[in-house]
């Protein structure tokens, strides 16, 4: 009777230390998994390190500041050094481990891995705003407007701005990958739509140390606007060899002269550390807030920047701002679903995000304007603000604006 | 006129810098019979100590300059002495894959360091008004360049030709045994090669550093880029590698400027290079200065 006493006993309390495990484990609420891989290392790197930097500190904000009350966000932040086939690797791996939502980096690997996204029926963010992410794919949300929409844009406010008579005779200076590429031939449709202007060449660079050939080319030709869409050091050593060479304008679209415009990932506080004042007057299209032009967003950028003790350089940039931003974008997609009852799963949180537009758009405090997307839209921000380095920084050049002719040539 | 004296003016400029990047190579080469594939990482390295010494030690720059070129002296011997010093008589297919994982390895260790991963950029220290003769413009950034290339360069070819260790290194480049049985010191000639390949080494990030911005995938790819230049020249001539690489710069240009964005042709200025080479090799197979040995049996 006594060892029956006893045994009960002890039934009773295993019960009650797995109840308190229990109620231990609801006050900690739900973790929901996200997976990320990019290039922290490796090529494109520069963009790639502060981006992930933006992305883990706005994750540990969430959950030290319980923004989702209990739950917290679990994001596995791993380096695939540019290289698609550990980019597969690494979301084969997160799958495994149950993500809800993934974040993405590359061009290559966002085309590389679009089928396995549709079978996963997964939502994925990546750092690419390569149009070509969103043809036959469902899953795929661009952060931003995609480098073709920018090109077009910036194709746009040449030809309205443009100083001379005539068309406004064109450059492009791209990098040579499907990411160059691509939004060219975008350009290339709005020019047959009706965009007035001429696209003398289209230049695909290589690693140069001196572009003076190509330079007096373009000017033999009458070229008057170089648009760029690469990456920012062969552009400042472009933009080294024009002012090497007097042929940089000194004022937006000078007669004889080259003015040089970009897209994206060609402009940024890097352009201008590596390319002194020969950046002067170069034109950009973005659609960050930044930190030379303070506002309540940038404050917010550099307060996380300064709690997670990151240095200037990762709190100054676009691309740790453009981290931030996905990660913001998930935590209020997971943060709608929660809102309204839905379980976080991966079914969700498509549904949530494609419910994002009209009255239940968002806007994080890292851009230019609100995030917008539907079945029909997955291009988040579709606001642009060109800006032009002024005084050793880029400054906003007018209000933001949008392509006219993406909608004609889509 | 002034279109295609620019376009020669920057041909010798790249070039230059080509030869001086080929240089190191070039040395290992010449001694040790063996294609270092880790000379981008080199390059890189010797960029970045000195972007460290100057902005963070507070250095000027041209001290810094030269105290990078000590360090990877220094730097490179080790890394022969470490790592290779082994593998003498080893076959040399065993020592390039060593120097493969040894890139492997230096880019790890760079990894570790912003180096690895962020865009940094000289202070600027030369005049930023070009030089500008007839309409032709050289940078003093690139005059810099091709001034302190021809230095080294002049420096090496009498090195080699009259300083009793040149003439051993040469040697040791054309027997080994040979050497050894006159009282030279193999493993030594190694070392000397090895550490002076990672001064010129230095040389060129710095100088390719100062044109393109500090980027550690763009100076350690000038490791590969200038391979070429090296198969061009003929393996182990120092001469060669100047040759080679004023030719490739000159073509490389002339293609940008007269080929480029002509008859639907666009990255002519990357390709033509090789194409010449290929045409250059199926005459004289070991390049325009290579020593074509002959084995009698």
């Amino acid at each position: 009777m006594k060892n029956k006493n006893v045994l009960f006993l002890n039934a009773l309390l295993v019960l009650a230390v797995m109840f308190a495990f229990t109620a231990t484990a609801n006050a900690g609420g739900k973790v929901y998994k996200l997976g990320m891989s990019l290039a922290i290392t490796g090529p494109t790197s520069d963009a790639g390190n502060p981006y992930a930097k933006g992305t883990e500190d706005y994750f540990k904000f969430v959950n030290e500041t319980k923004m989702l009350g209990d739950d917290t966000i679990d994001c596995t932040i791993r380096d695939d050094q540019y290289k698609t086939d550990i980019t597969k690797r690494n979301f084969e791996e997160y799958l495994d481990d149950g993500i809800v939502m993934y974040l993405n980096y590359s061009t290559g690997s966002t085309l590389g891995l679009k089928r396995d996204f549709e079978e996963e029926k997964i939502a994925v963010l990546p750092a690419s705003y390569h149009a070509g992410n969103l043809d036959d794919s469902n899953y795929i949300f661009l952060p931003v407007a995609s480098y073709s929409e920018q090109l077009v844009a910036l194709s746009e406010y040449v030809v309205k701005n443009h100083k001379g008579e005539g068309k406004a005779k064109v450059a492009m200076f791209i990098h040579p990958s499907a990411f160059g590429r691509g939004p060219v031939d975008d350009a290339k449709k709005a020019v047959a739509a009706g965009l007035n202007m001429e696209i003398v060449e289209v230049v695909e660079h290589g690693k140069d140390l001196d572009n003076s050939a190509m330079l007096k080319r373009l000017m033999s030709k009458d070229v008057q606007y170089v648009l760029s869409h690469t990456v920012q050091s062969p552009v400042a050593t472009m933009l080294k060899d024009s002012a090497r060479l007097g042929l940089t304008a000194g004022s937006y679209g000078e007669a004889g002269k080259l003015t040089f415009l970009g897209v994206h990932y060609t402009g940024g506080n890097d352009l201008i550390a590596l390319a002194g004042d020969a950046c002067k007057g170069y034109v950009w299209t973005c659609s960050f807030n930044l930190t030379s032009e303070k506002n309540e967003g940038t404050t917010k950028q550099l307060a996380l920047a300064k709690k997670y003790g990151r240095d200037d350089k990762a709190a100054n940039s676009h691309n740790y701002a453009a981290g931030i931003m996905v990660a913001q974008v998930a935590t209020e997609a997971i943060k709608r679903a929660k809102d309204a009852g839905l379980e976080i799963n991966k079914e969700n949180l498509y549904k949530t995000l494609n419910g994002m537009n009209g009255k239940n758009s968002y806007s994080p405090y890292t851009t230019i304007g609100p995030v917008t997307y539907s079945e029909t839209d997955r291009a988040g921000v579709d606001a642009l603000q060109i800006y032009s380095v002024q005084d050793g920084a880029f400054k906003k050049v007018g209000e933001p604006i949008q392509s006219e002719y993406m909608t004609k040539i889509k | 006129m002034s279109y295609f004296f620019q376009i020669v003016v920057s041909g010798v400029v790249v070039g230059s810098i080509y030869a001086l990047a080929a240089l190191g190579l070039v040395l290992v080469y010449k001694s040790s019979r063996v294609a270092n594939f880790a000379h981008g990482q080199i390059i890189a390295a010797g960029a970045f100590i000195t972007y460290f010494l100057t902005v963070t030690v507070g250095i000027p720059i041209f001290f810094s300059f030269l105290a990078s070129m000590v360090i990877t002296f220094f730097l490179a011997m080790s890394v022969e002495r470490i790592f290779l010093r082994r593998l003498i008589g080893e076959p040399i297919i065993s020592v390039i894959m060593v120097t493969i994982g040894l890139g492997s390895i230096i880019d790890g260790l760079i990894y570790l360091t912003p180096f690895g991963t962020e865009n940094y950029s000289f202070p600027q220290f030369l005049p930023q008004a070009p030089l500008t003769l007839g309409g032709v413009s050289i940078s003093w950034t690139q005059l810099s360049g091709v001034i302190i290339t021809f230095l080294l360069i002049g420096g090496f070819s009498w090195f080699f030709k009259k300083s009793t260790v040149g003439i051993s290194m040469r040697a040791v480049s054309d027997d080994q045994f040979g050497a050894m049985s006159v009282g030279i010191s193999v493993p030594r000639v190694f070392g000397l090669a090895w550490a002076t390949a990672g001064l010129s080494a230095a040389a060129a990030g710095c100088i390719i550093g100062n044109i393109t911005g500090l980027n550690f995938d763009t100076l350690h790819s000038f490791g590969i880029i200038v391979f070429p230049v090296v198969i061009l020249g003929g393996l182990d001539s120092i001469l060669g590698a100047v040759v080679a690489g004023i030719i490739m710069g000159l073509i490389q240009q002339f293609a940008s400027g007269y080929l480029d964005g002509n008859w639907g042709l666009n990255g002519t200025g990357d390709v033509m290079p090789y194409i010449i080479l290929l045409i250059i090799l199926l005459f004289k197979p070991h390049g325009l200065f290579g020593v074509h040995e002959i084995e009698r049996v």
